[in-house]
């Protein structure tokens, strides 16, 4: 009774492991596989930035070889101040970090208070007027681009930051009303029963209560705008004037130098631009787990 | 009111542009002098006197052509890949989101010094894999390519998407679909496609405007910065920027640029226009919006 | 909630205090008789440092000069902005065509009373195909004559002697350029002759210097106000020549990416290269590897070049335009002679300041610069590099629609008379 029903049930057990008899060596192999592609991947990725770390170590004439040395011979670890030095990158990262600061705040909360508008205040057209918002994201930004020039032209705001930051605050971005509506819709009413019980109105609602609660939203439009700002070229080279007033970004094009028929010096560009691309990485690894979080709003929308 | 400061600036920045650009659109406009209207000239001279109208269309539309269907593939391929649970998969969905990271001026100008025929990184590669080189930028018919490619690059952010989209569908099904005995294939085309048809619609639409706004890529890769060599990647973006912000030397032209604005919006329009009819065939959804 | 809503206000306020503080721009005005005056050049880093030591040496107690950074990538972009905005710097550097379509809409001050009037810092003082250049139709002046530029082929000397060929130099003949490049190739450089003046929108022009030097006609009359563009069959034939140079692979196609030129040329990359004079500024800081020289532009029969004058303009609304003539004459005249012998860009057009130029080249040894820049000063037969009129965009979009595919065989030579043709509609409506 107690050992016989294991003796017996020993062969019975047998057939079942003949069937996939191949597994192992099979998930092996789907594993392999999987792990070469994935490098494969992952190289096509990163080989760029790797490349340029290599020239940005490369001394003034090897940059020219052909054929390009992966490996440089000697490692010109000063290009990494003499670079930054030729285009005065403190002050100029200075100019980036409170621009794109500015823009950011004002950003993420004008599009949070348009979203928790959206979503729940009741109004008549609020649902027009998201599709209206929503579709302002497919107008190509060039139609803006002249008349707004003449406007703040106009306005006085020429050669000042404040067309890069104030639309931030006035206008927010569609992409990001639409996700802090989408986000806004899946938080359950029961919560905002809740905190009505306890008497308090919209705004102290939305600041003690939604915030918190949508910090992924949040933070991934906070990591979008920083992008979005910390790359904008084509703006600070319209609006600004004086140097001392340029973003990095701008500041970059400077190293180009095709007008006078002199070749850049891709070394220290390319040892520049890393030290540029530092801000955005930090930012995006620190607030990394959030972002997945956020973006996945978009992935399920299922309702319009 | 909570919505106010979206509404003045929409008003301010969107609306009144908006406007104002399509009363530019029949004027012509140096910026400097005052607008003078003209009427549809602009239109007229741009669908037939304009020798760089027709060939900056065709240059957007095989921007369009090459870039979408890829980019939709290889987000949602790499996707699928990376939904994967292995040891490492985080570190690669990382990397794979990595280039989006990355200041677009910054990688944008090394891509160009990656496909320089004779320095760059690429034609590198293929002479060790001892493969044909390629003129990349600066051939009639590799420039466009070499543009998309650059833009591929970013697919991350196509990816990421799909991965959220793909992490949506319950796995019940998944199971229940394994036990009805579906192989891999089958399961793919008939349970995951259509359960992220909604999400796939929205980034059709997503990637068609962004190939038709592609602005930075084909300007700064091109040798010429002008869409060169020829008029090869010389997409509306580009002319439209072109006529609004020309080269040293040349004079303004705010009207016309503005009539060719309104052309691509148009384009975008009815794009958006199209998907949307077409998408209540092509989705499957569970619910009514 | 309640500390990061202070710490958002916080934040909130500095930035504001610090973009106020950006907000406050520059003013050429000041109440008590003093004047600021503006300069913006496209200069590299180098050259601008030496300016600006120059400048200190310009004593006028009611006068301060100011120079504006501009990355010079974006020099075209950052004039485009500040003509809209109205704020264009005092004295900016500017094209021969820049100037004459900013003279002839009223932007610019009219400098041709002061210039005629004066002794030393007049029409006399310069180089005198540049005063006619600058003028326009109705003589007006906005901007005055600083540098000319002298197009030739820089050479790279190893590779001529490794390749048996005979150095170019004064005299040698467009056949013999071809050749060069085509033997070149054959040695093993990807491209024996990279000129990206004949292969861009300014290719028709360049090539005019082939058809004048065999005696026929260029391809625009008058590059200021034309009234026609011609192709005859000098200029065809020069044309075909370079179609075959580009198809064996000898000649550079259109679409070459020209960034790298300089560079490419220093490391012994390219063995020919047509470029101008002002490379040799930046060979003195950064040494090629190799031997180079600098060798006029071929010909057929007699000599002929391309004519490029640049110079400094002045908006119409400049604040003070003593103050601004005053420092304008100083930097054409006197800044040269202080900045080219350590950064020696191009000939001035001011005449007494030319010994600088040409002393600093002798110094660096760069003989065979100065002999091709001198050369070309004094070749009487020129084209203009480029149209500088108002629809100059217009053409350039015709030459773009043909002329890269007529040089790479993709269209067939007589498309060069179609070319003509379309630009000859646009010069008649534009009249």
């Amino acid at each position: 009774m107690t050992t016989s029903p294991d003796v017996t049930r020993a062969p019975t057990t047998a057939p079942t492991p003949a069937a996939p008899p191949t597994k192992p060596p099979g998930r092996a192999v789907r594993k392999a596989t999987w792990y070469a592609v994935a490098l494969l991947i992952s190289s096509v990725m990163i080989l760029p930035i790797l490349w340029m770390l290599t020239v940005a170590l490369k001394g003034p004439s090897a940059v020219f070889e052909v054929p390009p040395k992966l490996l440089p011979h000697e490692f010109h670890f000063k290009n990494f101040i003499d670079g930054p030095k030729v285009i005065h990158f403190p002050r100029l990262l200075l100019n980036s970090l409170v621009i794109t600061g500015l823009s950011v705040i004002g950003g993420v909360m004008t599009s949070m208070m348009a979203g928790y508008a959206l979503a729940r205040l009741r109004f008549p057209g609020r649902k027009v007027w998201f599709y209206v918002f929503v579709g302002s994201m497919l107008l190509p930004p060039v139609v803006g681009i002249i008349p707004l020039f003449q406007l703040f032209k106009d306005i006085g705001w020429y050669d000042t930051w404040l067309p890069l930051i104030v639309p931030a605050f006035l206008g927010g971005n569609p992409l990001f009303i639409f996700l802090a509506r989408q986000y806004f819709l899946s938080i359950p009413h029961s919560i905002d029963e809740a905190a009505k019980v306890d008497g308090a109105g919209h705004v102290r609602i939305f600041f003690s209560v939604m915030l918190p609660i949508t910090k992924p939203a949040w933070i991934t439009m906070s990591i979008l705008a920083f992008q979005m700002s910390w790359n904008d070229y084509l703006n600070p080279l319209i609006y600004l004037y004086s140097s001392q007033k340029w973003p990095l970004s701008v500041g970059m094009a400077s190293f180009v130098t095709q007008f006078a028929g002199q070749t850049p010096d891709w070394n220290l560009y390319m040892a520049t631009n890393l030290l540029y691309m530092l801000p955005p990485l930090i930012v995006f690894f620190v607030a990394q787990r959030y972002f997945i979080q956020g973006l996945s709003a978009l992935g399920t929308v299922n309702q319009r | 009111m909570f919505l106010a400061p979206a509404l003045i600036g929409f008003t301010a920045f969107v609306v009144y542009p908006l406007f104002r650009s399509a009363y530019f659109a029949l004027t012509t406009y140096n910026g400097l002098t005052d607008p003078k209207f003209v009427g549809l000239d602009n239109f007229r001279r741009m669908f037939t006197t304009d020798p760089s109208f027709w060939p900056s269309v065709r240059a957007t539309l095989l921007l369009v052509v090459l870039y979408v269907p890829l980019s939709l593939a290889i987000g949602l391929a790499l996707a699928v890949f990376c939904n994967q649970r292995m040891r490492g998969v985080g570190l690669l969905r990382t990397l794979c989101y990595l280039p989006v990271v990355l200041p677009v001026v910054a990688t944008i100008t090394l891509w160009k010094f990656v496909f320089n025929p004779q320095v760059g990184l690429a034609n590198q590669v293929l002479n060790w894999l001892h493969l044909p080189t390629s003129e990349w930028l600066s051939g009639d018919d590799s420039a466009m390519p070499s543009i998309v490619i650059v833009m591929l690059w970013s697919v991350g952010s196509t990816m990421i998407i799909f991965l959220a989209a793909l992490q949506a569908v319950p796995t019940e099904l998944y199971e229940a679909a394994r036990l009805d005995g579906a192989g891999p294939r089958t399961v793919f085309f008939r349970i995951t496609l259509p359960l992220i048809s909604p999400i796939m619609i929205l980034q059709v639409v997503l990637q068609m405007v962004t190939a038709l706004q592609a602005f930075n890529q084909p300007k700064i890769l091109s040798p010429d910065n002008q869409g060169g060599p020829g008029f090869s990647t010389r997409t509306l973006m580009l002319s439209i920027y072109d006529n609004g912000f020309p080269r040293l030397g040349q004079v303004s032209q705010f009207g016309y640029a503005s009539a060719q604005v309104w052309v691509l919006f148009l384009v975008i329009v009815v794009v958006i226009a199209a998907t949307a009819r077409f998408s209540s065939i092509w989705t499957y959804s569970d619910h009514v919006s | 909630m309640k500390r990061w809503i202070r710490c958002a206000g916080v934040l909130l306020s500095a930035g504001g205090l610090l973009a106020t503080a950006a907000c406050g721009g520059s003013s050429g005005k000041q109440s008590d008789g003093k004047a600021t005056v503006t300069l913006m050049t496209w200069e590299s880093a180098a050259t601008n440092k030496a300016i600006d030591q120059a400048l200190t040496g310009f004593h006028d107690p009611n006068i301060t000069v100011r120079r504006i950074d501009t990355p010079n990538g974006n020099y075209s972009d950052k004039l485009a902005a500040l003509t809209q905005a109205k704020k264009l710097p005092d004295l900016f550097w500017c094209g021969n065509d820049t100037e004459q379509q900013y003279t002839s809409q009223g932007l610019l001050t009219d400098w041709a009373s002061r210039l005629s009037g004066s002794s030393d810092f007049g029409a006399s003082s310069f180089v005198s195909s540049t005063m006619k250049n600058w003028k326009t139709a109705d003589g007006k002046i906005g901007g005055v004559p600083s540098l000319l530029n002298t197009y030739g082929i820089w050479y790279d000397v190893d590779a001529f002697k490794a390749a048996g060929i005979t150095v170019p130099a004064a005299g040698w003949t467009w056949d013999q350029m071809f050749d060069a490049a085509a033997k070149l190739h054959a040695k093993g450089a990807k491209y024996g002759l990279v000129a990206d003046a004949l292969t861009s929108t300014d290719g028709p022009f360049s090539l005019s210097t082939y058809a004048l030097s065999a005696g026929g006609k260029p391809f625009a009359d008058n590059v200021h106000q034309p009234t026609k563009t011609t192709i005859d069959a000098t200029y065809t034939e020069g044309v075909g020549k370079v179609v075959a140079g580009i198809k064996s692979g000898a000649i550079a196609p259109p679409g070459y990416d020209i960034s790298n030129q300089q560079g490419l040329f220093a490391a012994g990359q390219i063995p020919m290269l047509w470029s101008g004079q002002w490379l040799a500024a930046g060979f003195l800081t950064d040494k090629p590897k190799i031997k180079y020289g600098f060798a006029p532009l071929p010909q057929v029969t007699k000599p002929a070049t391309l004519y490029d004058a640049v110079g400094i303009c002045t908006p119409s609304y400049t604040q003070n335009a003593d103050a601004t003539f005053k420092v304008l004459k100083y930097l054409d005249s006197t800044v040269w002679t202080k900045v080219l012998p350590d950064s020696p860009v191009a000939a001035p057009a001011y005449l007494s300041a030319q010994n600088a130029y040409f002393g600093a080249l002798d110094k660096a040894g760069q003989t065979t610069v100065a002999a091709t820049v001198k050369a070309g000063l004094n070749t009487p037969t020129t084209i203009g590099v480029r149209f500088t009129t108002q629809w100059a965009s217009q053409s350039n979009d015709l030459i773009t629609a043909y002329w890269p595919d007529i040089l790479n065989g993709k269209k067939p030579l007589s498309d060069l008379q179609t070319m003509t043709d379309k630009i000859n509609d646009v010069i008649k409506n534009n009249s």
